[in-house]
């Protein structure tokens, strides 16, 4: 156990050091200002104030998550650093583990730091603070983690770009996909096409479970039973990434 | 005592190594051969980075594999690369805490190893700005973070200055003097014959020869008693 958080410490000590990280992090910031420029120009339409700065988080963090998901995993195999952890007393799984831990630890510090950066901007312009708006940003790292899981899955059989074709194919069939079953039915499609709307439905992960931000932005009577079943799909979803990449990262030949 | 009992591997049809059987009790050995005859993947499967497709593996007794033969051995890989942006000492650290060392003691521990391989100076350095010598240095430094009863070292004096090498080889000498057993890897025979004990020829996946340099040698010289050995395979295999 105590491998899996040494792996995760360090793997959160080497990513926060990227100058990739820091120039998203640099670009948030700038975003922030321009946010607060923004806010004097619309006068008073906090909601559109909200939105903006919520996408601008969701933007960032899907930026981050897409970043290290796909390079840092695969940077420690294709550089053999692997070579040095795996030849002291550490499993693959504990690797694996370590490595998804230590990346989520690094989205979780971005989510904070951008949480800080969206509740400085909503109390300027509306003295208020909103708790709705950082449970949204908590909905959003639960996604990012979703995400770096697949994206640290595909990467244990793949190279770093079809990594990074695949998680973003992913990302944004997770997306459309319950709207495009919807439309599907009501249309009246059926067929092949149906077969395939359908599998993609339920083999794909459907990111828009974690997507609040319109309740956020107009609030409505809070349906905490759905954020239950979003963090339990995330949990399980995430599980079973993981077991996979461990089952296909024995196996694998260093 | 290392032992090597049939062992094999094969990627799909391809046989890397051929039922290859050893026990190595020397304190200095040095498996020897052309690139590509196999010594990395025997190492890498000694120290639980890859797995044979037949054969076992054991270090006193148990699989080499196993977390327990983990812990009391030391594994440099060829040309190794580092988290770059980390110093010297954090890499070390990191290495340390892997097998549960940490604190001050093994602080200074770690930067004594440092020093005997002529890193102190660097060891607030980040690793990018490390030469290839001090690279292999580090990768040397951190195979003896757990104190090693074991130390497998993968072409060690590859990329090191002529001092670098002298300093390299006292500290294997040095290393064989507290006990410790060392096997490394290498396709420079002057290294073999300066401080091996014994050495085992290595063609083709195919263990050709092991024993002392001495007895190879015969009052030769090493490089062509090499030559003659994988000559002889090679017109026995036509």
């Amino acid at each position: 156990m105590s491998n899996i958080f040494i792996i995760a410490k360090n793997t959160f000590n080497v990513e926060v050091r990227d100058k990739i990280i820091y120039a998203v992090f640099g670009f948030a910031i700038l975003y922030f200002f321009l946010m607060e420029f923004m806010s004097q120009l619309v006068l008073g339409e906090l909601p559109m104030v909200k939105s903006f700065a919520l996408l601008g988080v969701y933007f960032f963090n899907v930026i981050v998550a897409l970043f290290l998901g796909t390079t840092s995993f695969y940077k420690d195999i294709e550089r053999k650093i692997v070579y040095f952890i795996l030849s002291k007393p550490v499993s693959r799984s504990q690797f694996i583990i370590g490595k998804f831990l230590g990346l989520c630890a690094v989205i979780l510090f971005s989510s904070v730091v951008m949480g800080i950066d969206y509740m400085f901007l909503i109390y300027v312009v509306s003295h208020t603070i909103d708790f709705l708006g950082l449970l949204a940003i908590a909905m959003q790292f639960l996604e990012m983690s979703l995400f770096i899981a697949f994206a640290m899955f595909v990467t244990t059989f793949s190279s770093s770009i079809l990594s990074i074709v695949f998680t973003s194919a992913v990302f944004f069939i997770g997306h459309v996909v319950s709207s495009l079953l919807s439309a599907a039915s009501s249309m009246g499609i059926g067929g092949f096409k149906l077969i395939l709307i359908k599998l993609m439905y339920y083999i794909l992960p459907n990111l828009e479970k974690f997507d609040i931000r319109n309740i956020a932005i107009h609030p409505v009577q809070l349906p905490f039973l759905n954020f239950f079943f979003a963090f339990c799909y995330a949990l399980f979803y995430i599980a079973l990434l993981l077991f996979s990449a461990i089952l296909i990262f024995k196996k694998k030949e260093l | 005592m290392l032992n090597y009992l049939n062992v094999t591997k094969k990627y799909g049809k391809r046989t890397i190594v051929d039922d290859f059987s050893l026990s190595i009790k020397s304190d200095i050995f040095g498996f020897l051969g052309q690139n590509g005859a196999g010594k990395t993947t025997i190492m890498k499967m000694t120290v639980g980075l890859l797995s044979q497709s037949s054969g076992e593996i054991t270090i006193d007794g148990i699989p080499s594999s196993s977390k327990k033969s983990k812990e009391k051995i030391g594994f440099m890989p060829e040309t190794p690369y580092f988290y770059e942006r980390f110093t010297g000492m954090e890499f070390m650290k990191f290495c340390g805490e892997l097998f549960g060392r940490k604190g001050r003691v093994f602080n200074s521990f770690a930067l004594d190893l440092l020093k005997k391989v002529d890193l102190e100076k660097a060891k607030d350095f980040k690793i990018k700005t490390y030469s290839k010598g001090m690279r292999q240095r580090l990768g040397f430094a951190q195979a003896l973070v757990n104190d090693p009863q074991y130390i497998f070292l993968d072409e060690p004096l590859d990329g090191l200055d002529p001092i670098g090498r002298r300093e390299m080889k006292d500290v294997i000498l040095g290393l064989k003097k507290e006990g410790k057993k060392i096997f490394f890897n290498t396709h420079i025979l002057y290294d073999v014959e300066e401080i091996c004990d014994e050495l085992g020829i290595v063609h083709n996946g195919r263990l050709l020869y092991s024993g002392s340099v001495k007895n190879l040698c015969n009052g030769k010289p090493l490089e062509d008693r090499f030559i003659e050995v994988v000559h002889n395979k090679e017109i026995e295999k036509k």
